[in-house]
Formats: structure tokens, sequence, C-alpha cells
């Protein structure tokens, strides 16, 4: 069990270790302290830097991974939903430095923090292994995660591996597992405007429902809910939370929707305008 | 005669557009659109006091998308908007609710209603202006009806009203419903049995089987199902009520005539309507929605983790109510320019409107105390304005993201605890703040408008000394006389706004416009340990620096020293309570800021409507409270708001007020256990062990609301990280207790771990109880009906004298 667990935090460290050495994108963000009242009140930071186009041209997803997570928090008020994305996106996930499973590791282990060091690392790694990214049906407003190794995951949740849909992506064959419901909603970070939201909780009204597999991140599950906004055409930020509780970051890309680039209109309350009275006129 | 007859013809037109109507404008009357009932509720007031009358009646302010969205998806908490609205319930609306009818709504189908199924009104009554609204349900392109409003001498450099957002009623007074263009009515079919004129499958239960985790759960938890209405809420949600004048005939169904805008509804469950769409075994229904009728705890939202109920007062004579001069108040204030690239958060010029700026500078200056400890001190438009966002305004915008998340316990990330909105920033980015702020002096003049209601004039009687007259005989020859120096000699010390002696003066004098010269209480802050009442409304925090509405709070506010007296933490402004005022104290008992002395009212709605009372009379036991079975406790009140209902309600309320010995003791206890269970279940055909706890029936609510549990469960951490250092903390803090209190710590750290899937955490704690309130509780106090013992050694002829008198004010 113990070389297990070494074996897998040196394939971590191996794979995790590549995203570590990219140096942060070189935008400006606010200052801060550990201490919560410290932390700058979004709107201040979005008056005193706004994220031009240029500043989010700076954001990759690989160099928001040198980031601690209150300058990953930082940049993803500053951004809006942007249109429900459409079609398959390569994802990927990062732990920040003192945000999510990553700070409640540190908070919870306290002494035993090596040893939750290396639950994370493996579960990093084996969510970074399985799952691929996700698929929009923008259409339906619903979405399914990619996962590969579909006999490991079928043998997981003690199902037919046949009775997975799939999908094909990058010339493999994945599990299209996981079904959510997609809409505009609100954000559990920056109230200010919707995110696009991601929302497992009643998977189960999506057509092709799993119990066995896809009730994991419903509900009764680990009541998984994501939200999303958009850094620029073809990538998207998002951020996962379990029970309500912030958990990890991830990003989202797809390479034709980044190359047709474009101004998209946002589908979702940008919290300017009030789509809720649509005020057609003012006529005094 | 054409003269004679255009002239008929417009008193035609007038008398038509002026009195009560029975039946909203229909379907293509939208020319006739008048949604102006409440000018009757409020008749012979000038232009700017109707003004300010129609934006208190109506104005939601951008409140909808917070009780839509926000509360659904931010704070997990869900509003079963149908189960209050449902047309077909509207009878027995208000005894379930407290919420008042829209005289000018009827129920679809009804005879003279334009809506003839509740199709039409996907469920809710049809009101005036629905033609417009219904026609919108699922587009986009509404008008609202607020774009309309009238400004009293001009618009000039306000802010559209079209940012008041009025939408239409939904046949309760004060919520306001908005078309949703994202509904979707196919979708909104599919999980309603096809049916457009129901919510039930929205808001049904997914499972009958209590044991099935699904039977905790609706589809008012989907988000991605939008329902047909957007609901917001009006101020005057809480404050329209039956005018203590002019009660109605039938309580569920008043015409305009019994209300008014100001008085502030005495039988309201806000709290249970706030919490409508959640199990009754959530922690969120259990402790939240217990607040007596007519009462709101303001920081539930915010969650301060203090348990403060507060009444909702009435609003009359404030022309007289005192002011307290020297006081530095820090705030916005117009000024003709800001200096170039000025700081927006301390001078800021509205872009297009040459002129209009204002700058945050500190002065001295005069000021009101208000809230029930003078929290909003730094001025009465302030203050006003403070109140949209109680109902939702500019939540999104402005002070949400700076708002407690009752989950986040690690003390390094946001909203661990509240921060302080900025003013500045909300006006820049809420035209919602902006449409009220300039438009505060109207509402100003409608609250100046406001005047007493005495009891000679509730019974039709000619002259006060009538009331005099009747008065004595009810309750002993002269004894209004003698109660008036009674009075003098032990009341006006805090309920007068006279100077000392009080021996000669006319409590109820009157000026020229009818107002009271005395405000009958001196709004002076008054330690909570001298006033003795449940202390934990003194003990609310959201106005302290730091915290979200800390700029409501003036600098002088912010010095006050905290009470030594008492066992919980104060200081920073906390620990006060006004000397309230006394006027028209006989049409507003229950008494004191929670409405818990004097007997408990309560609806008794007939079924299917929900009745929510449940009892909190209970005797102290060896660890706790104990209810009092239903053959001890007093019985309660039946809601009754006509004159003599009011006067029975107010005497049986003075009764125990002046007899603190006689009191039952009221606790708000659990009336169901709370159940939580998070996580996995299973994997495949592997079972996990969840999360659970459990908290029994019975427990008292308060004191759960006011545990500071954030900082429990961080020092249960460190008993475990790293005891040598709580140890140390601790006893720098408590010399005397701190080792033995981190050695508790210690101990429930290493116990509770085994009993994380048991549901028993709760169980290993509770022994501890006193020492763990010692320690993290943010208001220990108990008796919610306690204190105030003024008056209590009175001989029984001064008492019965004091409750003549009194019922003159």
């Amino acid at each position: 069990m113990r070389i297990r667990s070494f074996t897998f935090s040196v394939l971590a460290v191996l794979v995790l270790g590549v995203g570590c050495k990219t140096a942060p994108p070189p935008i400006p963000f606010s200052d801060y302290k550990a201490p919560y009242a410290t932390k700058p009140d979004f709107a201040r930071v979005e008056l005193d830097h706004p994220l031009s186009a240029a500043d989010r041209a700076k954001i990759t997803p690989e160099n928001l991974r040198a980031l601690p997570q209150e300058k990953v928090d930082q940049i993803y008020a500053r951004l809006t939903a942007g249109p429900i994305p459409d079609g398959a996106y390569t994802g990927d996930l990062f732990f920040a430095d003192d945000g999510g499973l990553e700070r409640i590791s540190k908070v919870m282990g306290g002494a035993r923090g090596f040893a939750n060091d290396l639950v994370l690392d493996q579960l990093r790694l084996v969510v970074r292994l399985l799952w691929k990214g996700k698929v929009f049906y923008r259409d339906k407003r619903e979405l399914r995660n990619m996962i590969d190794d579909r006999a490991l995951v079928a043998k997981l949740f003690d199902v037919d591996v046949n009775s997975f849909r799939t999908g094909q992506f990058n010339g493999k064959t994945v599990a299209l597992l996981f079904p959510a419901k997609l809409f505009c909603g609100q954000s559990n970070l920056d109230s200010r405007r919707e995110s696009v939201i991601i929302d497992y909780a009643f998977g189960d009204d999506v057509d092709g429902y799993l119990p066995k597999a896809d009730s994991v991140a419903g509900r009764n599950g680990l009541q998984v809910r994501d939200e999303i906004r958009r850094v620029r055409p073809g990538f998207y930020l998002g951020r996962a939370y379990m029970g309500k509780i912030f958990v990890l970051n991830f990003t989202l890309y797809n390479e034709a929707a980044a190359k047709a680039g474009g101004a998209a209109a946002e589908d979702c309350w940008n919290g300017k305008d009030n789509p809720e009275s649509q005020q057609v006129a003012d006529v005094h | 005669m054409k003269r004679a007859s255009t002239f008929l013809g417009l008193i035609l037109v007038l008398a038509l557009t002026s009195t009560v109507s029975s039946a909203p404008a229909g379907p293509g009357d939208s020319g006739a659109y008048r949604d102006d009932g409440f000018a009757t509720a409020e008749a012979g007031l000038s232009p700017t006091e109707i003004a300010g009358a129609e934006i208190w009646y109506k104005a939601t302010a951008g409140s909808a998308r917070f009780t839509t969205y926000t509360f659904q998806q931010r704070l997990g908490v869900l509003i079963d908007w149908y189960r209050v609205l449902r047309a077909d319930q509207q009878g027995e609306r208000f005894k379930a609710w407290g919420l008042i009818h829209d005289p000018d709504c009827c129920v679809p189908g009804s005879a003279g209603c334009p809506a003839k199924s509740l199709d039409e009104t996907y469920g809710f009554e049809y009101c005036r202006g629905d033609d417009q609204l219904l026609s919108h349900v699922g587009k986009p392109g509404y008008r609202d009806p607020a774009c309309d409003f009238k400004d009293p001498g001009g618009r000039g450099d306000k802010q559209s009203p079209c940012d008041l957002q009025f939408g239409t009623s939904t046949g309760a007074l004060g919520l306001r419903k908005f078309p949703n263009p994202r509904f979707d009515a196919a979708k909104w079919q599919k999980v309603n049995g096809g049916r457009l004129g129901t919510w039930e499958g929205f808001t049904k239960r997914l499972s009958d089987d209590p044991k099935h985790p699904d039977f905790k759960v609706s589809h008012l938890a989907d988000a991605s199902i939008e329902p047909p209405y957007l609901i917001g809420m009006a101020c005057g949600v809480c404050h329209i009520a039956f005018d203590p004048l002019h009660p109605p005939k039938d309580p569920a169904n008043p015409r305009w005539e019994n209300l008014k805008g100001a008085v502030g509804n005495q039988y309201q469950r806000i709290s249970e309507v706030f919490a409508s769409g959640m199990p009754r075994d959530s922690p969120e229904w259990q402790l939240f929605a217990h607040d007596r009728p007519g009462t709101v705890d303001t920081s539930a939202m915010p969650n301060d983790s203090v348990h403060n109920p507060g009444t909702m007062n009435a609003i009359i004579n404030i022309a007289q109510r005192p002011t307290f001069p020297n006081e530095k108040v820090l705030k916005w204030r117009p000024v003709a320019s800001c200096p170039d690239k000025s700081d927006p958060d301390v001078c800021w010029c509205e872009p297009g409107k040459p002129g209009k700026c204002k700058e945050r500078k500190l002065q001295v200056e005069t000021v009101h105390h208000i809230l029930k400890g003078g929290e909003d001190s730094i001025g009465v438009r302030e203050a006003i304005q403070r109140v949209y966002f109680n109902i939702g305004s500019c939540a999104e915008p402005c002070w949400l993201n700076h708002l407690t998340d009752a989950r986040q316990i690690d003390p390094q990330q946001r909203n661990f605890g509240q921060t302080e909105f900025e003013i500045g920033q909300c006006r820049r980015d809420c035209p919602n703040l902006r449409a009220i702020e300039d438009r505060l002096d109207d509402v100003l003049q409608f609250f100046l408008s406001r005047k007493p209601t005495d009891l000679w004039q509730a019974r039709g009687l000619e002259d006060p000394r009538d009331l005099v007259e009747q008065l004595d005989k009810e309750l002993g020859k002269g004894a209004v006389d003698r109660g008036r120096m009674v009075f003098a000699q032990n009341c006006a010390r805090c309920h007068s706004s006279q100077s000392e002696p009080f021996d000669n003066r006319d409590f109820l004098a009157k000026d020229e416009k009818g107002n009271r010269i005395d405000w009958l209480g001196n709004d002076k802050p008054t330690l909570a340990s001298e006033v003795g009442t449940y202390r934990c409304r003194a003990l609310h925090s959201n106005h302290m620096k730091g915290h979200v509405f800390g700029q409501y709070g003036s600098e002088s506010y912010h010095e006050r020293a905290g009470d030594s007296n008492v066992a919980d933490t104060t200081g920073g402004g906390r620990g006060y309570y006004r000397n309230i005022s006394l006027i028209n104290v006989w049409a507003t008992a229950p008494f004191m800021h929670n409405n818990a002395l004097g007997p408990e009212i309560c609806g008794q709605p007939a079924a299917p409507a929900p009745d929510f009372y449940a009892s909190s009379y209970v005797e102290k036991t060896a660890d706790g409270y104990r209810r009092l079975p239903p053959e001890q406790a007093p019985k309660c009140w039946p809601y009754d708001p006509s004159v003599e209902g009011r006067y029975a309600l107010y005497k049986a309320s003075m009764e125990e007020l002046l007899n603190p010995d006689q009191r039952v003791p009221k606790v708000t206890l659990l009336d169901d256990d709370i159940r939580i269970e998070v996580g996995l279940r299973s994997i495949g055909n592997h079972k996990i062990k969840t999360l659970k706890l459990q908290i029994p029936e019975g427990e008292p609510a308060g004191l759960l609301v006011s545990l500071d549990y954030k900082r429990l469960v961080d020092d249960l951490i460190a008993a475990k990280a790293d005891p040598g250092a709580l140890k140390a903390r601790l006893v720098a803090h408590d010399k005397e207790h701190g080792a033995a209190d981190a050695a508790l710590l210690g101990h429930l750290a290493d116990a509770l771990p085994h009993h994380l899937d048991d549901g028993d955490i709760y169980k290993v704690g509770r022994p501890e109880a006193s020492r763990l309130l010692r320690l993290y509780g943010n208001c220990t106090a108990d008796f919610e009906n306690g204190g105030h013992p003024f008056g209590g050694n009175l001989p029984p002829a001064d008492k019965k004298a004091l409750i003549a008198y009194l019922a003159t004010f």
C-alpha cells in the first residue's frame, strides 16, 4: 500500500511538476493578506485593474496553475460568463495554493498534512488521468463529462461497460458520464454577475442517466456544482463545488472555438442590464 | 348642455378611477391600468407624500433577483412562492402567513375577475397591470409600470424611475411579481403534469418515502427550471397593515380603506415565508423560521450568528422623533464637484449629470437613532435607503459578496465572516440604489405624514375625554388621571421626549398639524442589562465597523462602550436598546422588540393551509428547557385586528409587563429534529459512510443560532493540529478557565471524529453545553419574555391606572 502511494505521488510530481514551471500570467492584481477581511472587494479589484482583452490573452490554462487561489479568484471575478459553450472542451483541473481542497487539506490535516498531500496528489493524478473534459449540448442545455478508461470506471461503479454513452475525443473513445444541467445562475464566489452553471443535482432528468455511476455527482452523492466564466473565446475558467464547498479549479479549452474567436453575445446576466424587466423605453 | 355632460362625464371618470374597484383592469384594458389603490389607503396626501407612498408600497428596487435566484442558489434557502401565494388558498393566506391581501387582485374564475382560469395566471391571483405582464411571461420586452412613475416637481437629474421596479401585485401587498423572460412553458408543463396553472410538480417532494433522501428534495432546488414569475419585495411587505382606526371586517379580504402603509404588520410570518421551501428538519427551517408574528431577523441573511428577530414597528409621528446632536458622522454628502482623479470611494460625480456629485466625509451633526439599538445612525434618509438592502435591493452588485458563508470555516477564505460594503461602490454600480436615493425625500415626506391612531378615534368617540370616561369606568374611578402621575414618576424618564421634571407635563399634547409633541420615548441608548429584556437584539453586529452595514453606523455609534454587565461580548456599538416610543401602544401589543411580552398570537388557518404556531412556553429543567404540555401552556390568541381585539391584547400584555413574576417563560425550541446528512452514500455496490448530524427537537433555537460554530470548529481543529498554541491562546484570554477549556476541546477533538457517521456529534458535545456557550455563544440569553421589570412593584391600583393611562397614548 505504501509502495502504491509512493508510486502515485512520484507520478503526480512528474505530471504536475511540468505545470509548476510555467510563470504566472503577467496581469495586475490587488494586494491582500491571509485573513479573510483583507481580501479586496471584487468591485474594487475590477475598478482598479480591469482585465483588458490583452490581459486575457496572456492567460493560459497552464499559467493559471502558477497562481495562488486568491489571484485565481481575482481573475474569475473580472470575467463574464460569456456564451454558453457548445461542443467538446478539453478539461484540466488544478488545486491552487491556499484554496479549495489544497487549503482544506492544510487546515484539517494539521500535523498530518503530509499524508493529506499524498491523498491530494493521488486524487489530482487519478482525476487528471480519467477526466478528459466536458461536452456541452448548448441547445439542450445539458452537459456530459468525458471519462477515459471505460473499463476501470465500469469496474469501479459495478456497471456494464457497454451501458456507457460514448463519444470520440482526440481519436479515442471516451465514456460520456455524469450528465448535468446547464444554465445561467448565481456564482458562489462573485455575485456581481452570473456564471454558466453546470449542476449535477438533477442529472437524473437527463436522457441516458446511469444511476449507479452518474448519481455519484448528483444531489444524493457529492452534490457537485460547477460554474464557469469565459477568459476568451474557446477558453473558460471553472470552479467546482461539492455541497457548496469550493473544491478545485478547472479549465476548459476548445481549439476550434479559440481560433474562430469573435465576440459572441453574453447569454447570462452581466450585472449591468436587467433582462428581467427589459425596460424598452423610458418615456420621461 | 355639452359642458354639463362633459362635467358629468369627468366626474364619472374620476369616480371610476379614484374609488375602490373590485375588478382589476382586464386584458385589452391596458389604457385603463391604474394600480393606485394605495392612494385610497393614503388619502389626503400631498403629491410628494403620495409619491413616497407609491415607492413604499410598490418599489422592489431590484429585489426580485434576490428572492428568486440569490436566496435559492447562493444562500441555499428555498422559497416556495407558490405555497405562499397560490390563488386557490387566498382565503387562508392571512391566517397562515400573515400577508395582507391586495384588494385589487382577484382569484381567476371568481365573479368579475378578468382571468377565468388559473392557467392564465400560472396559479396566482390576477392583479392590476397583469394584462401587460402576463403577455410577457417567457418573453423579453416588458415595460415596468414604474417607468410611468411621476416625480413630483419633475424628473430633473434623478435616476430613471424604471429602476424602482414596481412589477404588479402578487395578491399579497408588498410582494410584487415580474414576468420571467427565461420562462419555458414546455419545461414548466413537463414538470407540472402538463399544466401551466400550478406549481405543484415544481414544489412537491420527489419521494413520498421519509427514509429516501429525495423525501427532502423538490425541483425548487433545480435552478435550471425558471418559474413564470420573479417575485420581489417592496418595503411595504412588512409595513403595510390594517389601519387601527378602520380595521377590516374580514382580515382576509380588506378594502383599501382598511389599510395603511406604515403601520407595521404585526401578523406577518416573514421568516416562514423565506424558508417556505425548506424541509421541516433542515437547519434553515428549525433555526430561522420560528420568529414570532410581526418580527423579522434582519441579520439572518447576513448571518451574524446572533438570534435577533425584531418587530416591524409603526412609523408614526416621526416629526417629533428625538435627535442627537454632536455625533460624528462619516457619510456621503452632496458637493458641487470632485477634485480630478478622486478616489471614487471618496468623491464621485454621476456621469452625464453635471453637478450631481457626492463626497464621503466626516462631520459633527445631529442625527436620529434608528433600529432597536440605534444602529442606523448616519441620517434618516440613509436609514430608509438601508431598508432597501434588507429587502434584497442591490444584493448582487453591492453586498452579497460581503456576507458570511455559513459553510466557510476557514478564516483565510472570503466570506468566512462579514466585510463592509462600500456605499459609494453601490451607488456607482447599482442603478436601483440611485433610483431610491434620488427619491428618499418623497419617502421621508410620506413617513412624516403618518399621524397617530388614537383609541378614542378608533372607537368612534367624539372627544378624547369620552375615552377617559370609558377607561375610568372600566378600570376604576380616576384611573386615567392617576395613571398619568404613575407614568410621570416611573416611566417618563425613558418614555418621554420632554425634559424633567415630568409631574406637570402634558404627555398627550398635539401641535397644529396633529402630531404629538411628545414622542413618548427618548430614543436614548440604554444598556441591555439595565432593560433586562432578551438581549440578543442588542448584540446585533451588522453595523459594527468592518461588518456588512458598518458604513450605516456613525463613528459615535462605533465608539459606544460595551455593556460590562452581560456575559456576552459587547462593544463596537453593541449592547444597547433604544428607549422606544409608546405612541398608540394600545394598538401594538404584544410588546418588546421581539413581540414576546404578552399573549402569543396565532392565525389558526384551516387546512390545507399551513399552521405554523408552536408554543414557546417552557419550564426550565436541570439541563435545558421543557415545552409545557398544551394543557399547561397559555393558549395563543387568534389574530384579531379589530379595535377591541387590539385593546384586549394590549391589556393582557400590560398585565404581563407589570407582573413579571407571573410571566410564563418563553423560549423558542426546535419543534422537530434537525437532521443533516451529506456525502456519497455508495459507489457501485459499495456503501459509504456519510457525515451525519442530528440535533434533537426541544433544543433552544436562539442559543443554537447564536453559537459561533465557526470558531468552535476552528478551535477543535487547532486542538488536534497545535494543542499547545490553542492552550496558550485560551489561557491568555481567560486565565481562570483557559487550561481547562483547552483540555475540553482536546477531549472533544478526540471524541467527535468517532461520531461523524452516526449522527451523535451533537450528543457528545451536549453535556458540555454551558462551557461551550461561555466560549462560543454570541448571545446566551434565555427567556425571551424576561426583563423590563419596571412597574412590577407598583400597587395593583397603580398598575390598573397605568394600563388606563397608556391606553390613551
